[in-house]
Order: C-alpha cells, then structure tokens, then sequence
C-alpha cells in the first residue's frame, strides 16, 4: 500500500510547479516566452511520470481513492493544460507580457482542483477540488481588461462577471445541498448515502444543479456564449474543455457512489432530462449565431448532452464511453479553438463571415479547421465519429430508445453549421490574399490536436482500452 | 427552535437570496444575495450539527473560506465593471451578443 504521498505526488508536483512559477516570476523576472514553455515542459514531464510512478492508493480515511479512473481523468487534464498553455504563450507574450506568470499560475492551481476532483471521495474535498478549480477560471476569464478585440468593445468584465455570478451562486446551491445531505446521512463520506426522503432529493438536486453549471448543461448554460466571446480565445480553449471534464468526474462520482439515494431510478430520468435539453437548445441555437465563439459555445452545450446521455445509461460500458467522448472532446474543441484563435488573430475578428478566404490564405490551418469540424459534427474516420457512435450505441443498448433518436436528428441538424463554417473558411472570397502568421507555440499546438484526432479517428482502440479501464476500475472500487 | 425549525428559517433567508440575485442589477447587490444564500447553508449546517449530531460543523469553516476567496475575486471584477463602465450596473454590460 502506498503512502499517501505517493498516491498525490502527480497533484503535488503540479502544486510545486505552480509554487516555482510564482517564484521565479518574482525572483528572475523572465522575459519572453521562456516561463511558458518551462510550465508546458514541467507539465509535460509530469504526464510521462503518470504512466511510471504507482499512484494507486488509498489516503488515510478514505478521503481519496486514486486508480486507473483517477489516471485517466488526470491524463486528460494535464494534456488539456499542457495544450491549452501552449496555446496562450504567444497571445500572452503580445498583449499581456507583464501578467505571464500569474496566468499560468492560475491555471495551474485550476488544474490542481480538477486533478483531485474524480478521487474525492468525501464531500469537503469534492467540494473544496471543485471550487479550486473554478475561482481561478473567474480571474481567467477577465484576463483581456486591457485588449480590445478588433471589432469589438472590451467585453473582458462581462465575460468574468457572469461567469462569476452564475459559479458563485450555483456553488451555494452546492453548499445548500451539501448541508442537508451530510445533515441526514450524518457522515460526509460520499458512498455512505442517506434513506430516501423528500428532503434528501432535495438535496440531490441542488448537488446536481450546482455542478450541473461546469458542465454547462441546459439550463445552467447561460454563461457559456457569453463567457466564450468575451474572455481571451486561447483561455477558452482551455475553459470549454478541462472543467467540463472535471464536472463530469464530480458528478459520475456523486451519482455513481454505491449506498448512495441515487439508485439509478431517481437520478436517471433527471440526467436524461438534461442531455435531451441541451442537445436541443446547443444544437438549435447555434443555426443563427454568426460569432465564431458563440457558435462553438452552444455547439458545446450539445456535446455536453451527447455525453450525458452515455451517463444516464449507467452501465460500465456506458460510463467508458463517456470517458472516451470526452477525451476527444478536449482534442477536437480544444484545437478548434485555438485554429480560430490564429484566423482571428490576422482576419480581423472573430465574426463566421470574417474567417472566409481562411484555406487560400493558410491551407494548413483551413484544413485543422475543416478536420476538427468533421470530428465535432462525427463525420467517420476522425475521433468524433467514433465518440459519438460509442455514446449513441451504449445508450441504445441501456433501452434509452426515444433520448437517442431525438438526439441523432439533433445531430444531423448540428452538420449544417458546422458545414456552414467549413464553407465560409473554404468556398467564399475573402478580402486578403496574405499569408496568416501565427507563433511556433499555437502551431504546435493546433498540431498536436489535429493529430490526435486524426491518428485516434483511425485507431481508437488504445483510447478506448484505457477508457474500458478506468470505468472498469471505477464500478468495481467505488 | 428545533431542527425543522431551523431549516425553515434556512430556506426563508436562501430564498430570499434567490429574489435578490434574480431581480438586482446592481453587481455589488448580487454579491450580498450570494452572501446571504451562503449564509442559508451556513445555517443549515449548524443546525444540523446541534440537532442531528451530524459532523457538519467543520464544514461551515470550509464554505467560509471557499466564499471569502470567491468574493475577493468578484469584488475585484466589480472593480473591472466600474472602470470599463463608470457604473456598477450588469445591464451597462451587456454586449456579448448573437
């Protein structure tokens, strides 16, 4: 049995890291993108360590559980941060060169939230890992207070305050819930649950409805749109992915957790309630959005919905698929954020309009683009395809017949702006014929996201094996 | 006051947090609603604790800090609003659009 610092030496490193940013910033004031990519090599350092060090463990009162579900979450976050920091050195070094540090501190302390959230098997740490990781992103999302967009007011303040409120105020709904739970079960272990009562489902919902705002599923969506157009593109693609993951962690662990009022028959219907409702509205609200950004964010509340639907089935099988789609997810959006982030950049806005001539002008980055909204819209043989037919399949298979017809015609009406993005980049004249820069940085990135969605889209089969293993894992330990 | 009685009055005051946020404008208004919310389940937890015996006590000081680490940070972001704005209203900022 390993010590407890064994079991979260990956989360203490990344809080050393994050510790030594702060130090160095303060100590040799570096200059240039030099920090950046000693974060991204640290970060990148403590991913391989997860595949050699034995984290596997038990902390003392069982407080944390670290597994091959653990691994795999935290896998998925670190290469989330590593991509999303990689993506931000250059915008960073441009338009906020003094303010380099604390950025990928916060970041970093968010991702320490997250990486502790799918182990957390008491509520004060879940609650505690889940409000790490969102007070951070509140800073992060107002970092632009000094850069207006091209074609636009400053709207750096309103990203923030909204994403604010609306965290703030679903994080006392979790407070609330957590009260009567712990109150009634009277232990604050999550697998202890409580007897069935009104009050406890009360309770229940209000958990839900707290966390339910990360994922940013219908009807705790309202942030998403707004958020994503005012806060810098390059924190978005972090911000559209990694906490969504952590917000599924949280929410399989609450639900899922054996001993728990959540027999499958009282949360199912509620989480499946929630995935028809954002599918609907995420797929049916981006037809007449003509903001890159906002198109993405609903496009996002869809996807949150395609994955919801593989968590209400409640099976191993299902459970992994949800894994397996998020982990596509973050390659997919996380690169398309950063391909309109780059055509922004040189086009002059983020508008769907303004990105035309894309492909004439920057073949390479028209054609991320064009591969990572196949994969969105699940076009076969890139990783979205298979994501998306998995999550259909194993709801299929958990007699969820109605959710996932619904969803599939929703799908198919997601094909027309996604390919309604694909031909402005492609088909229309653009104003330029100059060549789009963009740094080393977000090429890296933009091309290490292209290839995994590309290498996975025609090989899933590792991506899936250590999905099956961290579900496995997950229902066999909880 | 019994357990019952507590939660009641628990509810009442989160409610009325839920009224505040939903129909102030003012952002430092909203921030005393989510205050107060916070200060709901606060309640609740203590109450829990002297009635029930339950082991939520520990937990208040955990919401506290979490909150008071929240409100510093949107204190701060009222701060951008005004600066942006000269006004501390929400309905001034509103110009995400689509």
């Amino acid at each position: 049995m390993n010590s407890w610092i064994h079991v979260l030496s990956l989360d203490l490193a990344v809080v050393a890291i994050a510790a030594a940013v702060m130090l160095v910033d303060a100590l040799l004031s570096l200059r240039g993108k030099s920090l950046g990519w000693l974060v991204v090599a640290a970060l990148t350092g403590v991913l391989a360590a997860s595949f050699f060090v034995d984290v596997v463990g038990v902390t003392p009162h069982g407080a944390y559980v670290s597994d091959a579900w653990v691994l795999f979450f935290k896998r998925v976050f670190l290469v989330a941060a590593i991509l999303g920091i990689l993506g931000s050195i250059d915008w960073l070094e441009q338009r906020a060169s003094r303010r380099q540090a604390e950025y990928y501190a916060l970041v970093l302390f968010s991702l320490v939230g997250m990486m502790l959230l799918p182990g957390a098997r008491d509520w004060v740490l879940l609650v505690v890992a889940f409000e790490l990781m969102g007070v951070p992103l509140y800073v992060l999302a107002g970092y632009a207070k000094n850069d207006g967009e091209p074609d636009s007011p400053k709207l750096a303040a309103e990203a923030a305050l909204k994403l604010f409120v609306t965290g703030a105020a679903s994080s006392t709904f979790t407070f609330f819930g957590l009260a009567l739970l712990v109150g009634l079960s009277g232990s604050t272990m999550i697998g202890q649950g409580v007897q069935p009562s009104p009050l406890a489902s009360v309770g229940l919902l209000m958990i839900i409805a707290g966390f339910g705002f990360k994922l940013g599923a219908v009807p705790f969506h309202f942030w998403v749109p707004d958020t994503y157009q005012g806060a810098p593109t390059p924190f978005v693609s972090f911000l559209s992915v990694a906490p969504k993951a952590g917000g599924l962690a949280a929410l399989c662990v609450i639900l899922m957790s054996t001993g728990w009022i959540g027999s499958h028959e009282l949360w199912g219907p509620a989480i499946v309630l929630l995935s028809v409702a954002s599918m609907a509205v995420g797929n049916l609200f981006a037809l007449p959005q003509t903001d890159s950004r906002r198109l993405l964010g609903f496009s996002g509340i869809a996807q949150i919905g395609y994955v919801l639907i593989a968590l209400a089935a409640a099976t191993e099988q299902g459970l992994a698929m949800a894994l397996f789609f998020i982990a596509a997810y973050v390659f997919t959006n996380l690169g398309l954020f950063l391909v309109v982030h780059a055509a922004a950049e040189n086009m002059g806005g983020h508008g769907i309009a303004q990105m035309s001539g894309l492909s004439r002008r920057s073949p390479w980055l028209g054609g991320a683009l064009l591969v990572f909204l196949l994969s969105l819209a699940g076009i076969p043989f890139v990783i979205g395809f298979w994501a998306k037919l998995f999550v259909f399949l194993e709801a299929y298979r958990a007699g969820l017949i109605v959710p996932v017809l619904i969803g599939i015609v929703l799908a198919v009406v997601g094909l027309f702006y996604y390919l309604s993005v694909a031909r402005s980049t492609f088909m229309a004249e653009g104003t330029s014929d100059a060549r789009i820069h963009s740094g080393l940085a977000l090429r890296a990135a933009i091309g290490i996201c292209l290839a995994a969605v590309v290498l996975f889209g025609l090989w899933p089969d590792p991506l899936v094996e250590g999905a099956n293993a961290a579900a496995r894992a997950f229902m066999a330990g909880r | 006051m019994t357990l019952v009685q507590c939660l009641l009055l628990a509810s009442a005051l989160f409610s009325v947090g839920v009224y505040g946020l939903i129909t102030r404008r003012q952002a430092v208004a909203m921030l005393l609603s989510i205050e107060l919310m916070v200060n709901a389940a606060n309640l609740a937890l203590v109450a829990f604790a002297k009635y029930a015996g339950a082991p939520t006590q520990p937990l208040v000081l955990f919401t506290l800090a979490i909150t008071v680490a929240e409100v510093a940070v949107g204190l701060a972001l009222v701060m951008l609003l005004y600066r942006r704005y000269d006004d501390t209203l929400l309905d001034a900022a509103s110009e995400t659009k689509g």
